[in-house]
């Protein structure tokens, strides 16, 4: 632990303090005794922080201000017959379509945070889409988020529309969790095991309400949180395994649970699993990248005098066979009740097939042809869509989680 | 009594120096070439691992958890910088939960802090010139003299982490800059002999501004119309022509780019391609400089066949 380079408050000198006592972190070094922690302390508050090393290089312009990027997601669609999309940022009518205008505001806080905010510009108003801070130095491999955040549950849930194969947010998603996916005010803790593969165990608690969000539970008949059982309850298990330098298959396993709209006493208990898939060559000049992505949502309700049950899922298939172009295919198929009050519009089985081509002129935008047809149960015709959706990119660009 | 603790203290710490000592530093780097000089430099007494390999284009790496896990273990993380690894490292950082190698942390190096950088914009740029790095250009450890000072960089670096390898870190990092910049030299020296024509090269993607100054090559073109935009035919006719009128010899691409334009290009204007890796061959266990040489030799034994010299 070189002390004398480092800026040291009391926390981050706990925080030292206990890494340097961690056997893995030790180094080649006399350990830290109470006296030094004393001193360390008392010099602090006397002391201005130690001046960094100079660099050595001629620099460009240096700026403290965060990471700004806008992306702009735009569709003209057609449809057959009244279409019913579930995804708050799908293109949901015929003609020119808006999706989203997404500001992506990123830094490092100080040593100890990082912030990460996502806001939302529709055509006629703002949304706090994300907006959390991420710790960067908790120890024994725990993080921690606080704030408005998508929950971590499944594959695409945490994920934005630009990083998504599809024009459109699977249904299963926009019927079990609403237009915005699951998302909440609240906190998160994740920690990364030990185990030599990877091994993260994630829990949130976030709020039960909202109008597009939060759809199995409080959703928009919010009933307001009383006690801590009426919070909605996230946890996931993600694994990954390097199957060798091009192949990677990532597995999660998800559930939820929280109250319900139908009385603060009733249940909703969520489960989930998500399978992905991809080849990428790191070898030469292959652009291949294939992606397998599946995931199955099953859940549960009570309701006064009955539970219901329903599931669905999607699997779909992503091949880039030319740096700027791919294909990609989804099926989808989800499970509906007939008496379902909390769902009335939703009375059976309704399955969906897409298939799209993206072209991207530059990693910086990206233009994109989808086709669906979409068979509802209750509606006696298929619904056929047609989309051609362009996307553009502004700004420092965020990276992206595998 | 005092003595006696003092004396039992001593012997703990006797006891348990050896044990510390054999840890090693685990260093994480980048990329692979970066992996190399770390390892020449840090010897016996560290632990290596690269995040990219050779033939991957460092812009685009896939941000795979086990890299995030890797970097969880590490002591010290190595970074080109100037953004390169702008699209997937952030990610990488966060997910690691190791506060040691955060930006601003003891277990940090940018070795673009260490070299003279080029081509830093001095007008007000956008990304309608292509994907071009505010800082400078990214691709210098392809100039060994550069390479060399990374290695100082880097052993001064691992010095504070590990002080008792000091000495060693030092001693290794002067050879391998010493034997770098007689090599810088002995190459120069015989690019010297090349006509002015022959040293015209036309490149891929504008990533070998430090090589080409090095060896007093002229880039007259590059197969990419701006940085980071893939290749249009207005472009590619445009540059046959240029290429005709001008005389280029050579093509150099790295390997990680596609091949199709280049052969094309070669076949009609009568040049060589040479298809150059895009990194040290960490894995396979190559040194920094026997990678220099790599890039050397193929580039001149292309203007050679070429010329038929």
């Amino acid at each position: 632990m070189n002390f004398e380079s480092r800026h040291l408050t009391a926390l981050g000198l706990a925080v030292g303090l206990l890494a340097a006592a961690t056997p893995a972190r030790a180094q080649a070094e006399a350990p830290v005794d109470g006296q030094d922690a004393a001193d360390i302390l008392n010099a602090l508050t006397l002391d201005a922080p130690a001046p960094q090393a100079s660099a050595a290089g001629p620099r460009g312009p240096q700026s403290m201000n965060p990471d700004l990027s806008f992306i702009l997601d735009g569709a003209l669609a057609g449809f057959s017959q009244a279409p019913d999309q579930r995804g708050g940022h799908d293109p949901a009518k015929n003609g020119f379509n808006l999706q989203q205008l997404e500001l992506s505001v990123k830094s490092v806080v100080d040593p100890f945070w990082r912030f990460d905010a996502n806001l939302v510009f529709s055509q006629f108003g703002v949304e706090v889409e994300e907006a959390y801070a991420t710790s960067l130095a908790l120890p024994s491999d725990l993080q921690l988020r606080a704030g408005q955040f998508l929950t971590r549950f499944g594959r695409l849930n945490p994920t934005h529309p630009h990083s998504w194969e599809f024009v459109d947010q699977p249904l299963v998603l926009g019927k079990f969790f609403g237009g915005e996916g699951n998302r909440g005010l609240g906190t998160e803790l994740s920690w990364l095991s030990p185990l030599p593969w990877y091994l993260e165990v994630v829990g949130s608690a976030t709020e039960a309400g909202g109008a597009s969000t939060a759809r199995s539970f409080f959703g928009a008949q919010d009933l307001g949180v009383q006690g801590p059982l009426d919070l909605q309850v996230t946890g996931a298990i993600k694994q990954f395994f390097p199957l060798s330098d091009a192949w990677s298959l990532s597995w999660g396993l998800s559930g939820a649970t929280g109250p319900n709209s139908s009385g603060r006493a009733n249940r909703s208990d969520l489960y989930g699993t998500d399978l992905y898939l991809k080849y990428r060559s790191v070898a030469g000049a292959d652009p291949t990248v294939i992606g397998l992505t599946c995931e199955a949502l099953a859940r549960n309700r009570q309701v006064p005098g009955a539970v219901l049950s329903d599931a669905g899922g999607y699997a779909s298939a992503f091949w880039k066979f030319d740096p700027s172009w791919a294909i990609a295919a989804r099926y989808e198929s989800v499970t509906g009740t007939a008496n379902d009050p909390l769902d009335p519009e939703w009375t059976g089985t309704r399955q969906r097939a897409s298939a799209n081509l993206t072209y991207w002129p530059s990693e910086f935008s990206r233009i994109r042809l989808q086709g669906s047809a979409d068979l509802r149960r209750w509606v006696s015709e298929p619904t056929y869509a047609a989309m051609l959706a362009f996307e553009t990119v502004i700004g420092a660009h965020g990276a992206h989680a595998f | 009594m005092r003595k006696w603790i003092s004396g039992l203290l001593l012997g703990g710490l006797v006891t348990l120096f050896p044990l510390s000592a054999e840890a090693k530093v685990k260093v994480v780097a980048t990329l692979p070439t970066l992996a190399a000089i770390a390892r020449e430099v840090g010897g016996d007494a560290v632990e290596v691992t690269s995040l990219a390999g050779p033939n991957q284009d460092a812009h685009f790496v896939d941000a795979r958890p086990n890299l995030a896990l890797a970097l969880n273990k590490a002591d010290v993380l190595m970074v080109n910088g100037l953004e390169l690894e702008a699209g997937w490292l952030p990610v990488l950082l966060t997910g690691s939960r190791n506060s040691r190698i955060q930006p601003g942390a003891a277990g940090y190096l940018d070795a673009s802090s260490l070299v003279p950088l080029k081509q830093i914009p001095q007008q007000k740029i956008d990304r309608g010139m292509g994907d071009i790095h505010p800082g400078g250009n990214p691709h210098y450890l392809t100039d060994p003299r550069n390479g060399g000072r990374v290695a100082v960089g880097i052993a001064a670096k691992l010095a504070s982490l590990d002080p008792a390898n000091a000495a060693g870190f030092k001693r290794r990092a002067n050879a391998l800059k010493a034997d770098a910049e007689a090599i810088a030299s002995s190459q120069s020296k015989r690019f010297a002999d090349l006509q002015v024509v022959e040293r015209h090269v036309v490149t891929y993607h504008n990533s070998w501004i430090y090589f080409l100054d090095w060896l007093n090559l002229i880039a007259i073109g590059t197969i990419e119309p701006k940085p980071g935009i893939s290749p249009d035919p207005g472009h590619v006719a445009w540059l046959l022509g240029h290429m005709r009128k001008v005389h280029a010899d050579v093509i150099m691409q790295e390997a990680y780019y596609p091949t199709r334009i280049g052969s094309l290009l070669a076949s009609k204007a009568q040049a060589t391609l040479v298809v150059l890796p895009g990194g040290a061959d960490f894995a396979g266990g190559q040194s920094y400089l026997d990678y220099v040489k790599e890039l050397t030799d193929k580039t001149y034994a292309g203007v050679v066949k070429d010329t038929g010299r």
